[in-house]
């Protein structure tokens, strides 16, 4: 055989097999959509059937045993939980209960494969089981599969089920970063209830597996923002040595706020970490006490930009700050004067002294302000 | 021949549009609608709750805040401009005071939160179309 021969036999070769490929994958596609189809048409028949059953008090129509293992039916009543509340929710956990639904679904959570009904049945528990399902779902917290993890978690949450909490955090620091989001995500959502848990969490595990779960735990606190946990926020301040940490501690004292917030920011203001004292002019600036004025002032004639910036834009967000950047003008130094400018340009002072300066009715301050900003040529819209 | 609204005044049983997008819940409503003897057609975008709506063979229409194509209270808006008088139970799953406060004073009759009781539900329906 020459070679232009074997050149074609080749070329034909893979023709047949993408050919055969393709087919293949438009056979897949339309089997897949069939196969939703059908899915969606089961659905809405149990949405109808069920409608029936919520409307009225007698059970018309017989549901099949069989539905229980249905995906379609899990779905039209995963669907129906979330239409309607009060008595027909009770009713619908009846007829769950009836066909032994969550028990199948538990059993089939405890299989080791496949992976997708295992998965399917974690989201089922997740949505629709109850109390008795919770110790299941803490048994499959620590799951070899992440997103069954996930799931068993928010279902945990949905149920506010108070020893969910402890099996969340007993995993939250060894978690990959993005099953650890979504643990946080589920622990806000249990809100004052996961306070103190998490508190006694951050006093044990502090300096343990690089506060990975530490540093979670914080920024959920911070999230939950309840003031009694200023003090423990304060003291996690005070001993951790991890920046990280410390940072943390100082966002969340920032969103909890308070008076009790109030000193240890203060005292981180003056910390010898540029990313603190950053951080802690932003945490005053959200608490929003004005009282701080005085110490952000001195802030801003930081070494640090981040530290003239952040302290700037706090104390304009501040009552009386605008006054604060407004006297900063007449400070000898430069950088602070450029921080004070860049704040009172964002929060609309320098606008203001422009229509003040075009209507004659322009004041001391404004002139000073706008001559500053003309002869350093700096563009503040 | 009579005119369209005139013919559903006369009727026995009283027309209700459920205008929702999702399907489940115009199945749960118009099954519990029926079965407490209403005549009941569904709408599934904005647009075409509008113009059913216009129609006039409505006494009572079920409106979801949140739909593709024109939102319920635009929807509401348009017919008070036009001068349609449609009896509108508000139907939302944002239950914030400006929402509340939005719908009733666009004109609607009623505000449902969703999730909804059915018979609460069916009591705020009765109490709009006795008898």
């Amino acid at each position: 055989m020459n070679a232009p021969t074997i050149g074609l036999i080749a070329v034909v070769i893979v023709f047949v097999v993408d050919i055969v490929l393709l087919l293949g994958l438009v056979v897949l596609k339309a089997f897949h959509r069939r196969r939703t189809e059908r899915h969606e048409l089961r659905r809405a028949a149990y949405v109808a059937t069920l409608s029936r059953h919520l409307a009225s008090n007698e059970q018309s129509d017989r549901i099949d045993e069989a539905a229980a293992d249905d995906d379609a039916f899990i779905d039209a009543v995963i669907d129906l939980r979330n239409v309607v509340s009060g008595r027909e929710i009770e009713t619908l956990t009846g007829l769950v209960d009836g066909l032994g639904l969550v028990k199948r679904q538990e059993a089939k959570l405890r299989r080791r494969f496949p992976l997708g009904q295992r998965l399917r049945a974690a989201v089922s528990l997740a949505e629709i089981g109850d109390e008795t399902t919770a110790p299941v779902l803490i048994e499959h917290i620590s799951d070899r599969e992440a997103e069954i993890r996930i799931q068993c978690a928010r279902g945990l949450g949905r149920m506010q089920n108070t020893a969910g909490i402890d099996a969340i955090l007993e995993r939250l620091g060894i978690e990959d970063p993005w099953v650890r989001v979504r643990f946080a995500d589920t622990l806000i959502g249990f809100g004052a209830k996961a306070t103190w848990p998490l508190a006694a969490y951050i006093r044990v595990n502090l300096g343990h597996d690089e506060n990975r779960g530490v540093i979670e735990a914080i920024r959920v606190l911070g999230t939950i923002g309840d003031r009694e946990i200023g003090p423990i926020l304060s003291g996690v301040l005070r001993v951790a040595s991890d920046p990280e940490v410390q940072l943390a501690a100082i966002e969340a004292l920032g969103f909890v706020g308070g008076p009790m917030a109030i000193p240890p920011l203060d005292h981180a203001l003056r910390s010898s970490d540029w990313r603190l004292r950053a951080k802690a002019a932003s945490a005053l600036g959200h608490i929003g006490d004005p009282s701080v004025n005085r110490a952000l002032a001195a802030r801003l004639k930081d070494e640090n930009w981040w530290v003239r910036r952040n302290s700037a834009a706090a104390l304009g967000s501040l009552p009386g700050g605008d006054q604060v950047l407004l006297a900063t003008m007449r400070s000898p130094e430069q950088p602070a004067r450029d921080a004070a400018a860049e704040t009172l340009a964002d929060i609309g002072t320098l606008t203001a002294a422009r229509q003040r300066d075009e209507a004659g009715v322009a004041t001391e301050e404004d002139i000073l302000l706008l001559e500053y900003v003309i002869a350093g040529d700096r563009i503040l819209v | 021949m009579l005119p369209e609204d005139s013919k559903s005044q006369m009727s026995e049983v009283k027309r209700v549009l459920v205008a929702d997008d999702s399907e489940t819940v115009t199945t749960v409503l118009v099954t519990a609608l029926e079965l407490a003897g209403y005549e009941v057609e569904t709408a599934h975008n904005g647009v075409e709750a509008y113009e059913m709506g216009v129609s006039g063979r409505y006494d009572l229409v079920i409106l979801d805040q949140l739909m593709p194509g024109m939102l319920g209270l635009e929807i509401i808006d348009r017919w008070q401009e036009e001068g349609h008088q449609i009896q509108t139970i508000m139907l939302s799953g944002v239950d914030d005071e400006r929402t509340v406060v939005n719908s009733l004073e666009s004109g609607a009759v009623d505000f449902i939160r969703k999730p909804f009781r059915l018979p609460e539900l069916l009591a705020r329906v009765r109490q709009r179309l006795p008898g």
